[in-house]
């Protein structure tokens, strides 16, 4: 994929607390915002992804049924509810994306909360590959780094190496 | 999730290999050591086996989800049909049989037909490892951190192993409780 | 150079068939028969022990990269809480590949003798084993391709000897990216570490295991192209270099 670059602004990892533990520009020259507005920026998003996820509407149903979004456990089923989920299948997620006419906002949470988040060109296509790819790079890079402390900011010279190769297009 | 689309997550999964003698042996230098640091108490040698383990686990999780691209599972059987189908066989290429349910499903054993990291591996003959060490622990603490990060609490042991004399290596895992605090609120 | 403390655990916890199964008599002896030999161990009655299982089962048997990574990974964190410095870091990581050195010269030869086209580059009439090393090179030749490609399924990059008079008994193996330090980073005030010390730990079991006094170090030689390239400093000690003149002078290769 020789163009993954193109389009791709910038990358910001937040840890389950809501901190920033990573942040990267993939294109020279472009203006950056001060750490401080990187710290906020994570902490705000963490939190309107909590919000998106708790104001999920919730409809009515006659009989009560174990909604596989919330993984219950049979034994402590929750208390017999008359409102589910829409589309009860799919999991109830936060946030996926902002656009603006500028730019496109995409976020990954993964299944550990930790969350993924893509700044693109809005005509930017493939970014759910793209984002796929750069937790892949994660997982080996930084979790696979006996020097990473879990939940701690990301300083691994291999992650940054490959994934600034990977999105050059070279491997 | 059906038990054969699991299968299939488990064979197709994408692993980037290394010899298996290294892994294993690797692995024997560990316990090795553990052994030597902790003066042969295996009750010690279990517990940080356990606790290295348990740090994996809080890091394995990662791989195993953005490798094999899984979602979250829908019950507790779905989660041990994932461990022993997608994890087991993705990590050390061998699929544990899930069994022995209690009729909570609250808990189950998986029992390991084979098990590389104990390949070549015979206790020491000191009257007491055979029945004090388990050697292969570092798997329990490995699905108590995954599953950890998965917001699952839960405990696992060993309660045979053939390194022992036993005829079945057989693990016990138990659910305590998931855990809520990512969850949204159930109710107002 | 090796002494009793080093492997004394490794021995009685075995990966250790290696060190047994080659000589072991070839009759099967029964579960009560076996219990004799080793009273105090108790076997499945299925009979799953390592001596009833062969010893080239795993032969060419591959398992997950990230399972070694996270284990050596565990191995690198658990021993940086017990020392203080990289060079005892180093030393520790060393310590606990040396035994894999010794375990896998064994695995080497036993496969050898085994198998009708020998991987190892020593002369052997068809009946007789292959003469461990005598001489450095040959050592070294074993290290570089048969133990390269056993471990990492390809030979090392570079064999090199010292250009400098005055350490002729030093030799260099370059990985040009060294499988055990794929997904490592080295924290910036840690530079100088090369986890890659528990290869050079391997090798000296190796050396050791031949009867080759040996102090192995691995170090950083990055370049813009190999990043993690590292260079293995084998250096064998005096009494192996005295050796080596005498052989030389008998014409022994």
């Amino acid at each position: 994929m020789p163009d993954n670059n193109r389009g791709v602004f910038s990358l910001i990892i937040i840890n389950k607390a809501g901190g920033l533990i990573y942040q990267r520009e993939f294109q020279s020259g472009l203006r950056q915002l001060s750490t401080n507005d990187y710290l906020v920026l994570a902490g705000t998003f963490h939190g309107v992804h909590a919000i998106t996820r708790s104001i999920t509407p919730k409809i009515p149903i006659s009989q009560p049924a174990p909604s596989p979004a919330t993984s219950s456990p049979s034994t402590t089923a929750p208390a017999p509810s008359s409102y589910s989920y829409p589309n009860p299948g799919v999991p109830v997620s936060g946030l996926d994306y902002l656009e603006t006419d500028k730019f496109r906002l995409t976020c990954f949470q993964t299944l550990t909360g930790t969350k993924f988040l893509l700044f693109t060109d809005p005509l930017t296509g493939n970014v759910d590959t793209i984002i796929q790819k750069i937790y892949e790079l994660y997982a080996d890079f930084v979790m696979k780094n006996p020097f990473y402390q879990i939940e701690m900011p990301v300083r691994c010279e291999a992650f940054d190496r490959h994934l600034g190769a990977w999105l050059r297009g070279r491997t | 999730m059906s038990s054969t689309k699991t299968t299939r997550i488990g064979e197709e999964t994408r692993v980037d290999k290394v010899n298996a003698e290294l892994v294993t042996l690797t692995y024997g230098t560990i316990v090795a050591q553990l052994c030597q640091d902790y003066d042969s108490n295996y009750q010690d040698v279990n517990k940080q086996l356990d606790k290295m383990g348990y740090n994996i686990g809080m890091r394995l999780i990662e791989d195993f989800l953005a490798k094999s691209g899984v979602g979250r599972c829908a019950n507790f059987r779905e989660t041990a049909d994932m461990i022993a189908k997608v994890g087991f066989k993705i990590f050390l290429n061998v699929t544990p049989t899930v069994t022995n349910w209690t009729s909570d499903n609250t808990q189950f054993s998986l029992i390991f037909e084979d098990n590389p990291l104990a390949d070549f591996v015979e206790l020491p003959d000191d009257g007491r490892a055979q029945d004090e060490l388990w050697f292969s622990n570092i798997l329990c603490g490995v699905l108590r951190g995954s599953l950890e990060m998965v917001q699952m609490q839960i405990e696992a042991h060993f309660v045979s192993d053939v390194l022992r004399g036993d005829d079945t290596t057989e693990m016990r895992v138990s659910l305590v409780r998931y855990i809520e605090d990512e969850m949204p609120p159930e109710e107002e | 150079m090796a002494g009793p403390p080093r492997h004394a655990t490794m021995q009685s916890i075995s990966n250790g068939s290696t060190l047994q199964s080659g000589d072991r008599p070839q009759a099967q002896p029964s579960q009560q028969q076996l219990s004799q030999q080793s009273p105090g161990l108790r076997v499945p009655s299925n009979r799953k022990t390592i001596y009833d299982r062969h010893l080239n089962r795993s032969r060419n048997t591959e398992l997950s990269r990230a399972s070694f990574a996270f284990l050596f990974g565990e191995m690198v964190t658990y021993a940086q809480r017990r020392v203080t410095g990289i060079q005892d870091l180093e030393k520790r990581l060393n310590e606990q590949g040396y035994p894999l050195g010794l375990r896998l010269l064994d695995l080497l030869f036993y496969r050898s003798t085994s198998t009708s086209s020998s991987a190892l580059s020593s002369s052997s009439t068809s009946s007789s084993p292959p003469n461990r090393p005598l001489r450095i090179i040959t050592l070294l030749h074993l290290i570089h391709g048969p133990l390269w490609r056993l471990l990492f399924g390809r030979a090392a990059d570079a064999l090199e000897h010292s250009v400098s008079p005055d350490t002729p008994n030093e030799y260099m193996i370059t990985d040009n990216d060294p499988m055990v330090n794929t997904y490592i980073s080295a924290p910036r005030d840690m530079s100088m570490l090369n986890c890659a010390a528990y290869v050079a730990g391997i090798i000296e079991g190796v050396c050791d295991g031949c009867g080759f006094e040996t102090k192995v170090s691995a170090h950083n030689q990055p370049t813009e192209l190999w990043p993690s390239r590292t260079v293995f400093l084998v250096r064998f000690g005096d009494s192996v270099m005295e050796r080596e003149k005498v052989l030389e002078r008998a014409g022994i290769k």
